[in-house]
């Protein structure tokens, strides 16, 4: 029998993973030979240059976009393998989204986007369930803003709406794509704060794109990317060592 | 727009536009070409000398199915480019930003639209012409028509030519005023969908339509008083259907939007499977106002005028049907007003295929410029079929209210016009019960299905193969 990703202490693994995109002579390689494991109840955040692979690695293993070799699984199940319509239900119900932007939909109000994961799986949240969520909405300061619409929301309130929606559901990992990348430097720092004490108080598993060294400082393990392979994995680090550590990459490129 | 790619988007962006444009010019030549054939064939057998009233009467009669086809056009081609506007908004904004006046943007929007009903109205011309052509052709070939030398290019067919292209000009430029609310700061990303479409400068608009209501309104009432004594009710009820149904058409943002959430609420409902595709589809649809309802008048106004007649000759039918002993007359009259009924719904039902068009490519184009929601909704666990459901919702909601309203106000412009004009019959009863044909009923149904199903199909297909990733990256 296959070793499963509980069996090695993880919540999602990918394995000898690759990318690429077009044919023959223009053939881009986004991701080469990727193996990598994310941790249960850690912030992990996936670091490095533009076009280094971290934003496809993201989206193929939250099941968006599939891989050209190897393999990913969520949690036990294999998604490698997976047809749409059972990838569409997975990402209902064992992953959480928060985009760099555009996240919420317009024409629904802050109670509908947070409520619409448990809405598209045709079920009411259970007792537990809207006992979590109010919770957020309190603790994220939303509870004054239920029945406004996005357009109505500044930036860090869209970005919290949408953290709110990503943990409402309590998925085995949420996904974070660039989150304070529309955001000022406050509202960054807070959305930030959020996600770290969402891993610290809630057990939740986290794992977050970035290109930026203040953002990653916020994570309990930070994964480099670059050219399409991992080449540096390592715990907290500051703003400033992770500064360093990318200007030496590009030295060294 | 540069380069050949940027002509084809553009082409493309206004085939929907241009086959509206030949679909009133075609209408409008021949419709003229042929009654002109008609006024020919009684004058060359005019034993009453009365050939030249039936001429003038068949070119008053045409002509206003004509201006009706066209008014409908024009609607519906300003309705497109809004949308247009709405999707280039990024490209305008980027246009600004580097110095472009909104004016210029506004006037080179303008210029399309005059080679959009050059091209459309020249188009449908000839494809009049030649539908005139192949008629007269039948017909003289079965024996229904005389061989005469029939004159297709009288100089009467210019008229509908240049109002389409007039038309379509107008109908552009109005459609592309948004141009000026674009803010070149729209180009610098923002992380909230872009608002296309204030309600704004309606105040003056919606109180002309209050005026043309009571208005028409008082006449029709009048018309309606004066028909129990005589006949000569209808002329006021006439006068004031059109005013009335002007007022009607001219504040239809204030009718349409709560008919499209009525059937929302019912289309929605947990009765019919509800759901997040068919609430979601509601909130769409009436999503822009103003857009919905000028996507949705142009069927009101069809579905209206084919149901106003239709109504009228049934009641008619009925009212004098029971006032004949003789069944030979009956049958006789029976077999006249179901002809004229049947070219009455035939030439009124050429705008609302007309109006038809402009659903189909409305809904397509709002459904394109949605790509990134689109994408989201897939990535937060929406299945291709339920944004399928979703699109198809929202389109039969959009149809079924304008097919609804269009009934009803039909109906009633129907009775109306039955009421006046006959209730001082001898033998007629004071109150006239309306006679709604199952046909009608039956037939508007089945259209508006059909053109659910049609509206469906191609956004559809493009927005479940619209991938999450390709949605959801950052420009």
């Amino acid at each position: 029998m296959e070793i499963t990703t509980t069996d090695l202490g993880l919540v999602a693994r990918v394995a000898n993973l690759s990318k690429s995109y077009g044919r023959g002579d223009t053939a881009v390689t986004a991701l080469d030979d990727v193996s990598i494991g994310i941790r249960p109840h850690e912030f992990t955040a996936v670091m490095g240059p533009s076009g280094s692979g971290k934003s496809t690695l993201m989206h193929i293993m939250a099941g968006l976009d599939s891989p050209s070799g190897g393999r990913v699984w969520l949690g036990d199940t294999e998604i490698t393998t997976l047809g749409d319509a059972r990838l569409t239900e997975l990402r209902r119900r064992r992953v959480g989204f928060v985009f760099q932007s555009f996240n919420l939909v317009p024409t629904l109000d802050v109670q509908g986007n947070i409520l619409l994961p448990f809405e598209l799986d045709g079920r009411r949240p259970s007792p537990d369930d809207r006992l979590r969520i109010d919770g957020l909405i309190d603790a994220l300061d939303l509870r004054e803003r239920l029945r406004h619409r996005p357009h109505e929301l500044s930036g860090g309130q869209q970005q919290r709406v949408a953290i709110v929606r990503a943990l409402g559901t309590r998925p085995d990992l949420v996904f974070a794509d660039e989150p304070t990348g529309n955001l000022d430097s406050r509202s960054g720092r807070e959305v930030l704060g959020l996600l770290r004490s969402a891993c610290r108080d809630y057990g939740q598993s986290i794992a977050m794109v970035t290109h930026d060294p203040v953002a990653a400082s916020y994570a309990d393990r930070i994964v480099f990317l670059a050219d399409g392979r991992v080449v540096e994995d390592r715990g907290p680090s500051s703003a400033a060592e992770i500064s360093d550590y990318m200007l030496g990459m590009e030295g060294a490129a | 727009m540069t380069g050949s790619r940027g002509v084809a988007a553009s082409a493309r962006q206004h085939a929907p536009s241009i086959l509206v444009a030949a679909l009133s010019a075609a209408f409008g030549v021949s419709l003229l070409q042929i009654t002109g054939a008609l006024a020919a064939v009684i004058a060359a057998d005019d034993l009453t000398g009365s050939s030249s009233m039936v001429a003038l009467v068949l070119a008053v009669l045409g002509f206003v199915f004509i201006a009706i086809a066209v008014y409908v056009g024009a609607v519906v081609t300003s309705n497109t480019f809004a949308t247009i506007v709405a999707g280039r908004t990024r490209t305008i904004a980027l246009l600004r930003l580097v110095g472009a006046s909104a004016r210029s943007r506004r006037r080179a929007i303008a210029r399309e639209g005059l080679a959009v009903g050059v091209v459309g109205s020249v188009l449908g011309a000839l494809l009049g012409t030649a539908v005139s052509a192949a008629l007269l052709a039948v017909a003289v070939a079965g024996g229904h028509a005389p061989a005469l030398p029939y004159d297709l290019a009288p100089p009467v067919i210019a008229l509908p030519i240049v109002a389409v292209i007039l038309t379509t000009w107008l109908a552009s430029w109005v459609g592309s005023r948004r141009v000026l609310d674009v803010s070149p700061l729209q180009a610098l990303g923002g992380s909230t969908e872009l608002r296309h479409e204030e309600l704004r400068g309606r105040r003056g608009r919606n109180a002309a339509a209050l005026v043309l209501l009571v208005l028409g309104a008082l006449l029709l009432a009048a018309g309606i008083v004066i028909g129990s004594l005589n006949p000569i009710g209808i002329l006021p009820a006439v006068l004031g259907g059109m005013l009335s149904f002007s007022g009607l058409v001219l504040g239809a943002g204030r009718v349409m939007p709560p008919a499209l959430r009525a059937v929302g609420r019912i289309l929605g409902s947990r009765l019919l499977g509800g759901g997040a595709a068919a609430r979601l589809a509601a909130l769409n649809a009436v999503r822009y106002p103003e857009r919905s309802t000028r996507t949705t008048i142009g069927l009101v106004i069809g579905v209206g005028l084919v149901s106003m007649f239709a109504v009228a000759a049934a009641t008619y039918r009925q009212v004098l049907g029971s006032a004949f002993d003789d069944p030979e007359m009956a049958a006789q009259l029976d077999a006249v007003i179901t002809t004229t009924v049947a070219i009455f719904s035939a030439l009124l039902g050429f705008s609302a295929l007309i109006a038809a068009v402009g659903l189909v490519n409305s809904l397509s184009l709002s459904v394109l410029q949605r790509t990134r929601e689109l994408g989201l909704l897939r990535a937060l666990g929406f299945t291709a079929a339920q944004l399928r459901r979703m699109i198809s919702v929202e389109s039969a909601q959009l149809t079924a209210a304008a097919v609804l309203v269009g009934l009803v106000v039909g109906i009633f412009y129907g009775w109306a016009g039955a009421q006046s004009l006959l209730s001082s019959m001898p033998g007629a009863p004071a109150f006239i019960v309306p006679v709604v044909p199952w046909q009608l009923v039956l037939g508007t149904a089945v259209a508006a299905a059909l053109l659910t199903l049609a509206a469906t199909v191609v956004p559809s297909r493009r927005a479940t193969r619209v991938s999450p990733v390709r949605a959801l990256a950052s420009e």
